[in-house]
């Protein structure tokens, strides 16, 4: 099951990572950050969005920026599309400042793109629309050397962006076809490497403990 | 007593910059909106962190020139600011987060500019004029530095006033103290008057210009935890 192998990745990725916070932006990504506590990162505070902290923190829209530069914040995000170099866009399709298609708006993706924090993109599905070569619109800006992990968890496996190009860590099952399927994205895949089907045993129990009704799974269809 | 519609008579002349609280659909300031839309003014230049309701009710009525923003939506995508994008009119400045943060900055400090850390290798800077990339006259390190944005004023929408005037938020504050530093006049409406707790308060009354009782003021946005969003309400905009 997709929904249980990303979120549950996820939540293994957040219980290592060495942030205070985590920015959830969906809610398979709050169930990971919750199971996240379970696995060994208890005191991992969750924001409510991107403009509140959960707990009586008052400054926090503005705190967020600070954490970013300081590495203490993690980010899972969903943009519109993803590119080839980590650039991200959320703000529309077409091009800049008049898009054929607007959308959202570019909202904190410029801030959180570049940072020495981790940041994970969490697409439900492997698509050629999202995964393209060069986004339309350069909200997020390609990462730079001195950035944070940048890892993108899709149905077609665990990717992580290494010296500017996406390398696989691990695929999900008929992952390489996945990765054919959106061809402008260029993905490393070396011989030999693992196939991924479930998160750890105990990744599985922390989201049935912090999820027992599953609603990590409506965003990925299932 | 004076009225909310008095207030924003005099306070949002036709052409103000009018900076709107609250966050996606959390205590917009509708009622103050409202009385905007009621007054007829025109050219306005409307701005907010993130909108919603706010935007799409002003940008319906007309009397809008400009729209300063980092990202609207409602429940979905919001019709008329995707039209407004996609025509270019009204005209639709765009922000991320931290820039809409540091241009009200650089107001609250009656800076005329302040360098921000992120934004440099974005679109960004191409579309917003307020963006412009620079240099640390220190180090020479590469910053975007970001134009003050003043509102002429700005209207929040809280859970409760006390009788001193500081006004208290149940929760999420999103930018609103920031707003109230940053504008030239502050107007807070409020769901209703609450005892006093000045250690509590989230914006103390020296912020503060006008409060004017409004229950109901957010709808169709939330008021955590007096309301939720109204998702009818929403849809009738």
């Amino acid at each position: 099951m997709i929904a249980d192998l990303l979120t549950g990745t996820l939540a293994e990725e957040l219980a290592a990572a060495p942030i205070r916070v985590f920015v959830p932006t969906t809610p398979a990504t709050a169930v990971a950050a919750r199971a996240a506590r379970l696995l060994g990162n208890e005191r991992l505070a969750l924001a409510e969005g991107f403009t509140a902290l959960a707990g009586p923190q008052r400054d926090w829209a503005t705190d967020v920026f600070t954490l970013l530069r300081r590495g203490l914040l993690g980010v899972a995000v969903a943009p519109v599309q993803l590119d080839a170099a980590g650039r991200t866009n959320l703000s529309g399709i077409g091009p800049p400042g008049r898009p054929r298609v607007a959308l959202v708006g570019p909202r904190g993706l410029p801030e959180n793109n570049d940072t020495p924090c981790p940041l994970w993109y969490l697409l439900a599905q492997h698509s050629p629309r999202t995964l393209v070569e060069r986004v339309d619109i350069v909200c997020g800006p390609a990462p730079s050397p001195t950035a944070g992990p940048r890892t993108l968890l899709s149905p077609a496996g665990c990717f992580d962006l290494v010296d500017g190009r996406w390398v696989a860590r691990w695929l999900a099952p008929g992952g390489g076809e996945l990765i054919e399927g959106a061809p402008g994205f260029a993905i490393e895949v070396a011989v030999g490497v693992p196939e991924r089907a479930t998160p750890s045993a105990a990744a599985i129990a922390a989201l049935a403990a912090v999820d027992p009704g599953g609603t990590r799974r409506a965003e990925f269809g299932e | 007593m004076t009225t909310l519609h008095d207030i924003l008579a005099e306070a949002a002349p036709d052409g103000a910059l009018v900076a709107c609280g609250g966050g996606e659909l959390r205590r917009k300031p509708m009622a103050a909106v409202r009385e905007l839309i009621a007054l007829g003014r025109r050219d306005l230049r409307v701005a907010t962190m993130l909108g919603s309701a706010d935007v799409e009710a002003l940008l319906g009525a007309g009397g809008v020139a400009e729209v300063h923003a980092a990202g609207v939506a409602l429940e979905g995508l919001a019709p008329r600011w995707r039209e407004a994008r996609q025509t270019g009119e009204p005209r639709v400045v765009e922000w991320s987060e931290g820039t809409f943060t540091a241009a009200l900055q650089a107001a609250s400090l009656g800076l005329d500019s302040i360098p921000w850390p992120a934004g440099l290798g974005t679109d960004l800077p191409a579309v917003n004029p307020w963006l412009k990339e620079a240099s640390d006259p220190h180090t020479g390190r590469p910053v975007l530095a970001v134009r003050a944005l003043v509102p002429d004023v700005a209207l929040l929408h809280v859970n409760g006033v006390d009788e001193e005037g500081n006004a208290y938020v149940d929760g999420d504050l999103v930018l609103d103290g920031l707003l109230a530093r940053a504008a030239r006049r502050v107007v807070v409406t409020y769901e209703r008057q609450v005892e006093s707790d000045p250690a509590r308060a989230a914006i103390s009354r020296i912020w503060i210009d006008d409060a004017v009782e409004a229950p109901e003021g957010a709808l169709p946005t939330a008021c955590p935890p007096a309301y939720p969003i109204d998702a009818e309400g929403l849809r009738a905009l």
